[in-house]
């Protein structure tokens, strides 16, 4: 009997014995693996310097080599990037104003001009304090920088972004296309009218598999641009005032110093306007004649693809498209850039970004030293080695950026602040997701009908702006 | 043996173990009960935490303004006068009722037809691959399905252009044109669910007695008159539960039209969970976009209690 149950002890400790090894195996495995933790999230656990960027983990890994070199700058402020990936800016806003739901918000925010005024007007933090206590260290940057950007971050007489990037809507064009069309470069001063002809003479060249004129529906580069060169918009474009302490600070001898402002404001809807209606009309005839396409919901994100394959004559697009197409296999003489063809004015378009700093931001005074550190000539040129975009300083818009890359008119991308100061921003205010939406949605009915079909989409806009701007304002 | 008699004999089977002992079958019944709590616990929490919380809260914050940023403020009844006023949520509405008529019709026909084909028609291997091959698309990301069907559907370079081309017929314009764009959606919606109706159905149908059809077939009715007369009433429950699953499902479709038309053109393919998204998200009304969510769960559960109700007409159980 007691050796029986000695038995069954020993059998019992052996049994014992190795579940307990198993389960330590196991155990200590789950323990030493890997994982996410809440402390991983950049900025929680530790008093680091949180910043949010739109982008992947490459976008944020990149961004690396900028840190390092700010880090040996100031030892004392631990910076940590958080990339956020988001199908566009709408979209990253969105993610952003959910951190701040939860209590997370980060500290700096990389902005376009999609969200400017709106977190200008809810969540970010004047820069104007720092810009007068650093004014002599900001000079060279201000000199270097087209103040029709700077122009784009004023809210308000106040200034609450550094434009780090930025892109025009310009007009790319298919060389071999033009080739083929028996076409040569555009003139700089080229009119709607010789842009027509142009896409005529390339559907009569290629008239299969081939789209003379591509554009997609969104705020930038669908219709906007056409709008502007037509002197027009379909918000009422106005400025507010004051600002005149940046201006005449760094700006004081800038010819365009008589056109700044404290900020644009579109506080009213313009889609009645006879010069909108013109300008859809004039869309609507390139999409009826087969010259354009019907555009597209959403992003372009496959028109890259397609202008490579050398299926479609010409897009607007900004100097972010180049390294793209070099990507698709491109070669620099196979696609070139021009400016946006004219109406009644060459006024173009473009968005620029930034980093704000959050009004929740832990350290104010270390985020300020990060984006007066990023907006440095060594920050930018870490942060943007390639033509993925185009950057604010102007000497960095140079010949070795494009090197073997193209376009051959890359000049265009600068000239376009530098020949039409009053090249201004995409209407954006801080209703500006309603807005856009408002917008988009009566843009393809507006182009794909009769004129009474248009006159209705207009209409319906002008109602639907109306309804946006009066919400959250 | 019919589910009531089934249920009595095993009440009957309770009470014979019972009956020995009092106290140890009370004691017994308190510690099954105490098993099934825990063994309920985790769903419960789940359910509370991540579903019932959310309504409430959701109904909660249909009566005041918020922004996330700024504090709420009690408004009343005002998101909802609001709501009812926008002519986008009227119209987004509208879409959507007219989207689950016409989904739900072709979804429920197809999976039957097709369940009905499989069941009877092919051998068993075949059965089994056709049984995955139709619920395979249930199973993909509705956001990358619909990204894929953006380019299928292009109307320059698409692939469905350019075999309707091979036939000589022009290029449509399926994503840009109301119709067009209307089509494509309920396409694509009913492609990747009709998989689980599908599944339903194969179910219902092998649960009707082979006896059943055999006497039928006695009494004369073969073809088409045997599914009328055998078929469809046997079927009657499973076909109210996958419509009811159905409807549901596609009174809350949002990842298909947002993805392949933004809604558009116009408001052609606005659905009342996407206005509920760009309020909240977009706009970040979330006392509006709650005051459409209130609106929707009213009418699903309006719908969802109609069909209930109703089914006691349609519905026979054996």
């Amino acid at each position: 009997m007691t050796g029986a149950t000695n038995g069954r002890l020993r059998e019992f400790s052996r049994r014992t014995a190795f579940g307990a090894l198993g389960a330590g195996i196991v155990g200590a495995t789950v323990a030493s693996w890997p994982r996410l933790s809440g402390t991983d999230i950049p900025g929680r656990g530790d008093n680091s310097l949180s910043i949010a960027i739109m982008g992947t983990a490459a976008d944020a890994a990149a961004r690396q080599r900028a840190i390092d070199a700010f880090t040996r700058l100031h030892p004392d402020i631990r910076v940590k990037v958080q990339a956020i990936q988001a199908v566009d800016w709408k979209d990253f806003f969105t993610k952003i104003l959910t951190m701040v739901a939860a209590g997370t918000p980060p500290d700096v925010v990389y902005v376009a001009t999609e969200g400017a005024q709106l977190f200008a007007d809810k969540l970010a933090h004047p820069l104007d304090e720092y810009l007068r206590r650093d004014a002599a260290d900001m000079a060279e940057f201000f000199a270097d920088v087209h103040p029709s950007l700077v122009e784009a971050f004023m809210y308000k007489g106040s200034l609450f972004q550094l434009p780090m990037d930025w892109n025009a809507a310009n007009m790319y064009y298919n060389t071999t296309a033009f080739r083929q069309a028996g076409l040569d470069r555009p003139a700089d001063d080229w009119t709607h009218v010789d842009f027509r002809s142009n896409l005529a003479a390339m559907k009569k060249a290629r008239p299969q598999d081939f789209t003379p004129y591509y554009w997609t529906n969104r705020l930038f580069g669908g219709v906007v641009p056409w709008l502007y060169a037509n002197d027009t918009s379909f918000l009422k474009e106005t400025k507010s005032t004051g600002g005149d302490w940046l201006w005449d600070s760094f700006y004081a001898n800038d010819p365009s110093r008589s056109l700044r402002s404290g900020g644009y404001q579109w506080l009213e809807p313009n889609a009645d306007d006879p010069r909108v209606f013109e300008s859809f009309d004039y869309l609507r005839g390139l999409v009826k004649d087969g010259l354009g396409v019907r555009p597209e919901e959403g992003g372009g994100s496959s028109l890259v693809g397609l202008f490579a394959s050398n299926r479609i004559g010409t897009t607007p697009a900004g100097g972010y498209w180049v390294q793209g197409l070099h990507e698709a296999g491109m070669k620099e003489n196979d696609f070139d850039v021009a400016f946006f063809p004219k109406r009644r004015t060459q006024r173009h378009q473009f968005g620029t970004a930034g980093y704000a700093i959050m009004k929740t931001a832990k350290d104010k005074d270390a985020a300020w030293e990060w984006i007066k550190f990023s907006s440095s000539r060594e920050a930018m040129e870490l942060i943007f080695p390639n033509p993925g975009t185009t950057p604010a300083r102007r000497s960095m818009v140079n010949e070795a950026l494009y090197k073997g890359k193209g376009p051959a008119h890359w000049k265009v991308f600068y000239d376009t602040l530098d020949k039409y100061p009053t090249t201004g921003p995409i209407p954006a205010p801080p209703q500006q997701a309603a807005v856009e939406t408002a917008l988009m949605k009566n843009v393809s009915l507006a182009v794909s009908g009769d004129e009474r079909q248009l006159k209705q989409a207009l209409d319906s806009m002008q109602r639907d702006l109306e309804i946006a701007l009066r919400r959250q304002s | 043996m019919s589910t009531t008699t089934r249920h009595r004999e095993g009440q009957k089977h309770t009470a014979k173990q019972a009956a020995p002992g009092a106290a140890p079958a009370q004691s017994g019944w308190h510690s099954q009960r105490l098993l099934a709590w825990i063994f309920l616990a985790p769903t419960i929490l789940g359910m509370g935490l991540f579903t019932l919380v959310p309504i409430v809260a959701s109904v909660v914050l249909a009566f005041f303004r918020w922004d996330i940023i700024s504090a709420p403020s009690f408004v009343g009844f005002d998101n909802f006068a609001t709501v009812v006023q926008d002519p986008t949520v009227r119209v987004s509405f509208l879409n959507t009722i007219v989207f689950v008529l016409v989904a739900v019709s072709l979804q429920l026909g197809l999976a039957l037809a097709l369940a009905i084909m499989v069941q009877e028609k092919l051998p068993s291997w075949l059965r089994t691959f056709f049984r995955s091959a139709f619920f395979f698309p249930l199973i993909l990301s509705a956001a990358s399905v619909s990204i894929f069907m953006r380019y299928l559907f292009n109307e320059q370079f698409g692939v469905v252009n350019w075999f309707l081309s091979l036939a000589g017929i022009p290029a449509v314009p399926w994503l840009t044109t109301p119709g067009g764009s209307a089509a494509v959606v309920i396409m694509v919606y009913v492609w990747q669910n009709f998989g689980f109706s599908f599944l339903l159905f194969i179910g219902g149908l092998a649960s009707i007695p082979t006896e059943t059809y055999e006497a039928a077939s006695l009494d004369g009715a073969t073809g088409w008159r045997k599914h009328v007369y055998v078929t469809l009433p046997l079927l009657s429950p499973t076909t109210l539960l996958a419509s009811v699953m159905a409807i549901i499902s596609a009174l809350q479709v949002f990842d298909q039209p947002y993805v392949l038309t933004r809604g558009g053109p116009g408001d052609s393919t606005r659905t009342a969970v996407m206005v509920i998204f760009e309020s909240a998200f977009q706009r970040l009304e979330f006392g509006q976009a709650s005051a459409i969510g209130v609106l929707l769960m009213l009418i699903i559960m309006a719908i969802t209690a109609a069909q209930f109700r109703l089914s006691k007409r349609f519905v026979f159980y054996q």
